[in-house]
């Protein structure tokens, strides 16, 4: 065994939400093969990763366990001597690349900065060092990064950055902590490949922490499955992809969305909205200096029938989301028609959208800030029904039906937005829309910020909600596998602009256009699940 | 080109300012009570009407407001700022004797307070909540609440009125006839006590800023990314949080400079600081528009050009400028 | 409120800072009931020193109640700093709340008149401005003001744009309330913590600034404050320490405790402070 972890245990600063951070984990990690450990957030497998690293956050202290490294306990080690280790014999690479690299430090210097910290060579040496390292990792015009800083690259090349950095000195261990998360899909992909090919190459150890069931399925030689600060089960992939021991285990394989379509009852009713040539284009910079402009939703038509739902696929910058936000004229459209029930509202007058406006509404991505922190519940989902004036007995008793529709019960009224779970606040965000009764409903990103068991719950609720009420949804995803599962038909939109769209089954099926097709096949564990 | 692109931008936004100044000075003339004949006539000790009306004539005050302004621009972008009441010299001339004594004063003291105040602050964010963090947050405090004329005074009561350590009063000995390093040296003596008063409040600030500064930056990802790769931690402090803390601490600067000159006008009359401080006090009490004006606008254009300098300086210590 | 006063007292100090700014906002108050005969009076021989018969502070260079001005200092101070704060607080709020939630041309306009007042040395604008509306009460509060709002437009400015930004803003918009309406019950409770916190603040160095105006002889000729008693005691400081030595002090009490209590409000009340 390369690492042996056992009993570890570490406690969390008075005050937190429970005792342990990591209660009691043992996990093996041998020489030459990739183990994954999976879990929701708070289930400690952060912080079982940190702990290997000696880096666990100010306040979080080791209590009881071992850390064996090649048969040494890391515990025991000095801080100066764990400080040798670090970069040398375990690197590590972190979630969002754009803050894990230092903003003002050009990429060279950050690498060059770690071989000399460990390896008495000139500047000059490791320099040249370091471009191999980058045209290892797939970074063609290595020579002119080295003078490059973090803000000028994207997301997939800083994190190539970083993994050049964490193979700067061979490190036997690699800790890949939810390396791929904040990527596009299709450049999560390639990391992927990019992780699995080092490894491979170099005969390294990677303890690889995830949310995503379907990232193990095609990253894992073993798993650990953790939640609430304790190893629920660990095994070969293969095992626990198939024959789970653990129901907590077994829910979370269930829960990821396979990408496989579901049947949905067939939507019939004529068109509610048609957006005709739509366009937006943003302006950078300010009175005195115009630094070109941005074209970001370029020229988009859609029809949106009654009763269905049409899932608007694509990745961060494709326009996705401002053009939902001109649909519901949240955003000013520059040119185009969006006309909903036959009206054009995207020139209307606010006088004019004001009693159409109720009959379109929305559900936002980040629970944290779609709630107003200072209102209670009962103000939040009645603020839409009393901002027109109704009768406020008719108000309270159809938030009575909603919250029970959305499985709330009706002590949430008097509660503030900090007193419920994510899901939680996501429901009554649904229900804040629904209290108006509208005809549309837009969901923008509606469970990306949500845990998968959480988001499984989420998903079939719309999808009840849209049948019940009989809603025409617009769903914003990212996510294929998402899209999938709730979704009539699909959109695919790349740069401002819609590739292809079709029912939801021909275009998974039959893909026309080589991007959809490479959307499909970077959905991780595709297959596998 | 971004670089340039910023530079020109700052450079526009000094001459606006300067612009605006010149225009805020001139309407400020017009809101005093009685124009400058009266005040003209007053001095000459008799007010008859006609005599008045040349005087108007003769200083283009009969003219529209839009012909005024324009002579006005024209005589400021030409230096003349007119003459002081009271010296009876032009008041660019009175300013610029006198502005050499202001800006060694005001160097020092920033230069002091930039140093001390980042040192401070830093010892302090190292270990957020220690006691030493506590003496140094409270002394900051402490100081940040004092009035720095009144320090002055109360410096002067301590080192030269008790204990006798330091000269109160002046930049240097009276009719010593020092030259060349003894007279640098008994400026610099004559230095210590306002320099310090003045330093004191802007570290204060600087104290507290550099804390939060550095306790902020302390948090972010690329730290822990610093100590993953297995850095010392003095090199984690010094290029990875001291770099990233101290880049508003520039723009800070800047801005501190025009707080810096009002703090000057009270300390240089505490201490008899031969500056331009001192100078707007005599304008003051002698009721000299003019010159106090004058003072105005050439304080603004000398801290408006030191602005430009630190937003360049800004330009070159952050790569990410082209995102601002 | 129960929950706010146990965070905001939860340092020892704060009773004791508390209590010490309640004193000096009660002696302000009850001057006049205290001490009707005004504080030019002259109750005995020049600069007599504290403890002296009758003479709590020693007495000033004309012989007038150290005690009596410090008192009536304190109720110029407080006022100006009140006062001036207002006003501040007031015009900061209005256009940087307009600034912030519509942007466009009134926020680019906005956000150079703050820079130029960032950049200009304010003291001596303020300076040019009481010495041309000739020194009073009236223009020290005034001229306060107009050098102040800039800063608090710039910080409730900067509030509103990223409150604006959140989703629950945005979804106020889809529910179909007015402007006017999302600004007073979305968006301006969210900021009103940062906006007490700044006011807070900006009270301590009001009070500052007014002591150094009067300290040059720019202050109410009328009125005796705590700047114009260190002004007109430097001639004395030589001899009498306690003629500057104390309005120096009741001005670090009270900005100092000013300060202190806005520290605190920010500990309490700024979620972004809370770790």
């Amino acid at each position: 065994m390369l690492v042996s972890i056992q009993g570890l245990t570490a406690a969390l600063p008075p005050g937190a939400d429970r005792p342990l951070a990591i209660d009691d984990v043992s996990l093996d990690i041998a020489a030459n093969e990739i183990v994954c450990i999976v879990g929701e957030s708070g289930s400690g497998k952060s912080m079982t990763a940190h702990a290997v690293m000696g880096l666990l956050p100010r306040g979080v202290a080791v209590t009881g366990g071992r850390i064996l490294f090649d048969g040494a306990d890391l515990l025991q080690d000095s801080p100066e001597a764990m400080r040798k280790r670090r970069g040398r014999d375990i690197a590590m690479i972190f979630q969002d690349p754009m803050t894990a690299l230092n903003p003002v430090v050009a990429i060279g210097r950050q690498v060059t900065e770690q071989i000399r910290a460990h390896r008495a060579i000139s500047e000059r040496e490791a320099r040249q060092q370091v471009v191999d390292l980058l045209s290892q990792v797939g970074l063609n015009d290595a020579v002119v990064l080295l003078s490059a800083y973090p803000h000028q690259l994207s997301g997939g090349q800083r994190q190539r950055v970083m993994i050049a950095m964490a193979l700067s000195l061979s490190p036997r261990l690699l800790i890949a902590d939810e390396p791929t998360t904040a990527l596009d899909v299709t450049t999560q992909a390639q990391i992927l490949k990019l992780i699995k090919k080092i490894q491979t190459e170099r005969q390294m150890s990677v303890l690889f922490i995830t949310h995503d069931f379907g990232v193990v399925a095609d990253m894992a030689d073993r798993v650990a499955v953790m939640r609430l600060g304790q190893v629920l089960e660990n095994g070969v992939v293969a095992q626990i992809l198939e024959r789970p021991a653990h129901s907590y285990t077994r829910a979370l394989i269930a829960a990821v969305p396979k990408g496989a379509c579901a049947p949905l009852d067939s939507a019939e009713g004529g068109p509610l909205v048609e957006v005709r040539g739509l366009s937006k284009t943003f302006r950078r910079g300010g009175l005195f200096s115009s630094r070109g402009a941005v074209t970001v939703v370029d020229d988009v038509s859609l029809t949106l029938n009654r009763g269905e739902t049409l899932g608007i696929v694509g990745e961060s910058g494709s326009g996705k989301s401002t053009l939902a936000r001109c649909v519901i004229r949240l955003l000013e459209p520059d040119s185009g028609a969006v006309l909903f029930d036959g009206a054009d509202i995207a020139k209307m007058k606010s006088g004019q959208l004001r009693p159409l406006r109720r009959r379109i509404q929305m559900v936002f991505q980040d629970h944290h800030s779609s709630l107003n922190p200072r209102q209670r519940i009962g103000d939040i989902i009645t603020a839409g029904p009393r901002a027109y004036g109704e009768n406020k007995a008719a108000v309270l008793a159809r938030a009575a039906d909603i919250l029970g529709l959305v499985g709330l019960n009706l002590e949430s009224l008097d509660r503030f937005p900090h007193e419920f779970s994510g899901g939680q606040r996501q429901r009554i965000g649904l229900a804040r829309a629904l209290m108006l009764r509208p005809d549309v409903l837009i969901a923008d990103e509606p469970v990306s910020a949500l845990d998968v068991t959480v988001q499984a719950q989420v998903l079939k609720l719309l999808d009840d909600v849209r049948r019940k009420m009989n809603l025409a949804m617009l769903f914003i995803t990212h996510d294929m596998r998402v899209a999938a599962e709730v979704c009539h038909r699909v959109m695919v939109m790349r740069n401002g602009k819609v590739l292809e769209s079709g029912p939801t089954h021909t275009l998974f099926s039959a893909p026309a256009s080589d991007y959809t097709k490479s959307l499909l096949a970077a959905i991780p564990g595709r297959g596998r699940l | 080109m971004n670089r340039l692109h910023y530079i020109g931008k700052r450079l526009v936004m000094t001459a606006l300012v300067t612009f605006a100044v010149i225009l805020l000075s001139f309407f400020m003339i017009r809101l005093a009570p009685g124009d400058a004949a009266t005040v003209m006539a007053g001095q000459a000790g008799f007010a008859d009407e006609a005599f008045m009306k040349t005087l108007r004539a003769e200083y283009g005050l009969d003219q529209p407001l839009p012909v005024q302004l324009w002579k006005y621009l024209g005589a400021v972008a030409q230096g003349d700022l007119g003459s002081s009441y009271v010296r009876r010299q032009p008041v660019l001339a009175v300013i610029l004797e006198r502005l050499p004594n202001t800006l060694l004063l005001d160097a020092f003291a920033l230069v002091a307070a930039i140093a001390g105040g980042v040192w401070l602050g830093g010892i302090a964010a190292q270990r957020p909540g220690s006691a030493g963090d506590g003496v140094v947050t409270t002394l900051s405090m402490l100081f940040y609440a004092i009035p720095q004329f009144w320090l002055g005074m109360m410096a002067v009561l301590v080192f030269a009125v008790w204990l006798n350590w330091l000269p109160p009063f002046g930049i240097e000995t009276m009719g010593a006839d020092n030259t060349g390093l003894a007279r640098a040296g008994d400026v610099a003596l004559h230095m210590i006590l306002p320099g310090t008063t003045l330093a004191l409040y802007y570290m204060a600030s600087y104290v507290r800023l550099t804390r939060v500064a550095m306790i902020e930056v302390a948090e972010q990802d690329f730290v822990k990314t610093a100590r993953a790769k297995g850095i010392s931690e003095r090199q984690v402090v010094r290029r990875h949080i001291l770099r990233n803390a101290l880049i508003p601490l520039v723009t800070y600067a800047g801005l501190q400079a025009s707080i810096l000159v009002g703090g000057s006008v009270l300390v240089e009359n505490v201490f008899s600081w031969p500056g331009v401080g001192t100078l707007a006090y005599e304008a003051v009490t002698g009721r000299d528009n003019p010159l106090l004006l004058g003072i105005f606008i050439v304080t603004s254009v000398l801290v408006s050009l030191f602005n430009l300098v630190t937003d360049i300086a800004y330009s070159l210590v952050d790569p990410r400028v082209e995102l601002g | 409120m129960i929950r706010f006063a146990r965070i905001f007292f939860a340092k020892p100090a704060t009773i004791l800072v508390f209590a010490a700014f309640i004193a000096i906002v009660v002696t302000a108050l009850a001057a006049p009931l205290l001490f009707a005969r005004g504080p030019f009076t002259i109750v005995g021989m020049p600069l007599l020193p504290p403890g002296a018969p009758g003479l709590l502070a020693g007495s000033d260079v004309l012989g007038r109640d150290m005690a009596v001005a410090l008192a009536y200092g304190a109720r110029i101070s407080l006022l100006v700093g009140v006062a001036s704060t207002i006003g501040a607080v007031g015009i900061g709020v209005l256009l940087g709340a307009v600034a912030g939630y519509y942007g466009g041309l009134m926020d680019e306009l906005l956000m150079r008149v703050t820079e130029f007042f960032q950049i200009i040395p304010s003291f001596v604008l303020l300076m040019v401005l009481v010495a041309f509306l000739q020194p009073s009460l009236g223009s020290t509060v005034i001229g306060i003001a107009l050098i102040s709002w800039p800063q608090v437009a710039r910080v409730v400015r900067g509030e509103f744009l990223s409150l604006k930004g959140r989703e629950f803003v945005q979804a106020a918009r889809t529910l179909g309330m007015r402007d006017s309406r999302i600004i007073l019950t979305q968006i301006l409770p969210n900021a009103l913590p940062l906006i007490l916190v700044v006011g807070s603040m900006m009270v301590g160095s009001a009070i500052l600034t007014e002591s150094a105006l009067s300290f040059l002889g720019l202050g109410d000729p009328n009125l005796l404050s705590w700047g114009s008693m260190i002004g007109g005691a430097r001639s004395a400081m030589w001899v009498a320490w306690w003629t500057s030595v104390l309005p120096g002090l009741a001005i670090m009490a009270t900005v100092l405790s000013l300060n202190f209590i806005g520290d605190r409000l920010n500990d309490t009340l700024n979620p972004r402070r809370q770790r």
